[in-house]
């Protein structure tokens, strides 16, 4: 409560001055909008066209024989989730080392965390499907691409996450650790680990569920599992096939997902 | 666990009375550990065999690649550019964008519609689970349809990749309505403003700093998609890299991956530097200072 002799004008806060800034943003962002929207061809007329093409009856009806077969789709479909499982579990095991080595807090010296840290940026900044194509040219076509692509990509994903969890963890129990005489590794392993370990396990779960996800199109670049079916029957453009099996997929990604979760929050 | 820590420790323990009992090793129930630990490898064995993965095709492999690896160097970036590369990557850059546009255009009216404190119960749960549904199908199948639809090309791609994002957006974004503080929602209620008012004045100047800092997350994210997506013919430095590798030209593939790189990490590292300043706030606070250095701050960021 204020006093009635002090001016009102005094209480408030002085309204920063931010419209130049504003207004030479706003402009950019709009300029380099329309740019693109130039460049990409977009046609908004799509949005309401889009609808009425008649392209969209071959979705339907969806033959449920065919997509229930166990050769057509069920046993691409299995092989997806091996890869997923493969590549995560080697993704998620070599990185809980080289996390170690990445973070600020547990790198056993300065140069190992600058170098580790630039190669895993590289690695990242290369999307994963890009990984699969050179992986198909140089070992073949056929899941063991796909099973090395998706390796390769959950390892970064995770030493990115795992080591950001490292950095922030307390750093006084490996202090405690390193004066008690220990050497680096141990008090690694009894300073550190015990906290971020619950969020490794979250983690890999979340990679397993991306993995998941991006093991159904791998297939689309010829490096395995469902999406070989998808990438065959868009040639044919059967539509209503390739809608069966997106349905098929997202009922089982779904229950995964929702074991996942429920893992993630238990043990966690 | 026998380690030199654990053999000091102990001796310390037995040389001096007045030590505390020693406390046990923090690791995780025995019985579940053992058992995850069981489930694990069932499920990696029952994988290995199942994608036939051959002793000598696990141990040629890494030869393999290794030898495409020596065939890219050294890269090839004349050709490259010659070729137009980076005006493919641009063009990644741009599908990315005009996604990311899409997404965002889309999802920040349905987020309010999706955040429990602001909408009714119903309604709520209907749009969530659009946004579930959108999340769950990959921008590469979104494209597969969307190509067969509007045909081949970056609008294609733009499409997709902003149909994608909703989903993704569309959850982050109701999560930080969900998150916001409670009184300028009561105060604008208080002096009779409607609901439309209320999202106006009391929820999303409290939002938009972190929902612009998601936008622009998801355009990094975008990036890679689009870039992703021409390999299945919807633009941008995808192609390029599809059509190099059926030719085996490896040192063009080399020089096409090293500029995806740089701009994926320029625009990442510039993204991030901008989400930073628009979490934590930047410039001065007015009053001592000229208007100049005011101006300045305001312009750059720079606290003077």
């Amino acid at each position: 409560m204020s006093s009635p002799t002090e001016p009102i004008t005094q209480q408030r806060p002085v309204k920063p001055t931010r419209r130049i800034r504003t207004l030479a943003i706003v402009l950019a962002l709009v300029g380099f909008t329309y740019f693109s929207a130039n460049q990409v061809g977009v046609k908004l007329s799509t949005f309401w066209e889009v609808w009425t093409n008649p392209l969209w009856e071959k979705f339907w009806p969806v033959p449920w024989d065919w997509v229930l077969n166990r050769t057509n789709v069920l046993d691409p479909l299995v092989e997806t989730f091996q890869i997923a499982i493969v590549s995560s579990v080697i993704g998620c095991g070599l990185a809980l080392p080289a996390s170690f080595l990445m973070s600020r807090l547990t790198t056993p010296n300065r140069p190992t965390h600058v170098v580790s840290r630039a190669f895993m940026g590289v690695v990242r900044a290369i999307p994963d499907l890009f990984w699969a194509k050179l992986l198909v040219t140089a070992v073949g076509i056929g899941a063991f691409a796909g099973a090395w692509a998706l390796s390769i990509f959950s390892f970064a994903v995770m030493v990115k996450l795992f080591s950001e969890t490292i950095d922030g963890a307390d750093p006084r129990p490996l202090e405690a650790a390193v004066a008690a005489g220990g050497r680096h590794m141990p008090a690694v392993r009894s300073g550190v680990l015990p906290e971020v370990f619950p969020a490794y396990v979250a983690y890999a779960l979340y990679t397993f569920e991306l993995n998941i996800r991006a093991s159904i199109v791998l297939g689309l670049v010829g490096a395995g599992g469902v999406g070989r079916v998808i990438d065959a029957q868009r040639q044919f453009f059967r539509f209503d096939r390739i809608l069966g099996i997106l349905i098929l997929v997202f009922v089982v990604v779904f229950i995964i997902d929702q074991i996942s979760v429920a893992l993630r929050k238990r043990l966690v | 666990m026998t380690s030199p820590l654990d053999a000091n420790d102990t001796a310390a323990v037995l040389d001096t009375d007045q030590a505390a009992p020693r406390p046990t090793m923090p690791v995780g129930p025995g019985r579940w550990k053992w058992i995850i630990a069981g489930i694990i490898s069932v499920a990696l064995v029952w994988s290995i065999s199942g994608l036939s993965i051959g002793i000598d095709r696990l141990l040629g492999a890494p030869g393999d690649a290794w030898g495409i690896a020596r065939l890219m160097w050294p890269p090839d970036f004349a050709t490259e550019l010659e070729r137009g590369v980076l005006g493919k990557v641009l063009e990644s850059v741009y599908i990315a964008w005009i996604g990311t546009i899409i997404a965002a255009t889309f999802s920040l009216p349905l987020s309010f519609l999706a955040a429990s404190n602001v909408a009714p119960r119903w309604l709520r749960r209907v749009v969530r689970n659009l946004f579930n549904v959108i999340r769950s199908v990959p921008e590469l199948i979104v494209a597969v349809i969307l190509i067969a639809v509007t045909g081949l090309g970056p609008w294609a791609g733009a499409l997709a990749i902003g149909l994608h994002s909703i989903g993704t957006l569309g959850k982050l974004s109701s999560e930080a309505i969900e998150s916001i503080d409670n009184g300028p929602l009561e105060a604008v209620s208080s002096s009779g403003g409607r609901w439309v008012s209320k999202m106006r004045w009391g929820v999303l100047p409290q939002v938009l700093p972190t929902i612009t800092s998601y936008w622009l997350f998801r355009f990094e994210i975008n990036v890679r998609a689009s870039a992703v997506l021409g390999l299945i013919g919807a633009g941008g430095v995808g192609s390029e890299l599809v059509s190099q590798l059926n030719f085996r030209n490896f040192p063009q593939v080399a020089a096409v991956l090293i500029v995806t790189v740089a701009v994926v990490l320029t625009i990442d590292n510039a993204s991030s530097a901008v989400r930073r300043r628009i979490i934590s706030g930047g410039g001065g606070l007015p009053g001592d200072q000229s208007r100049m250095a005011i101006l300045w701050a305001d312009l750059t960021g720079r606290k003077t």
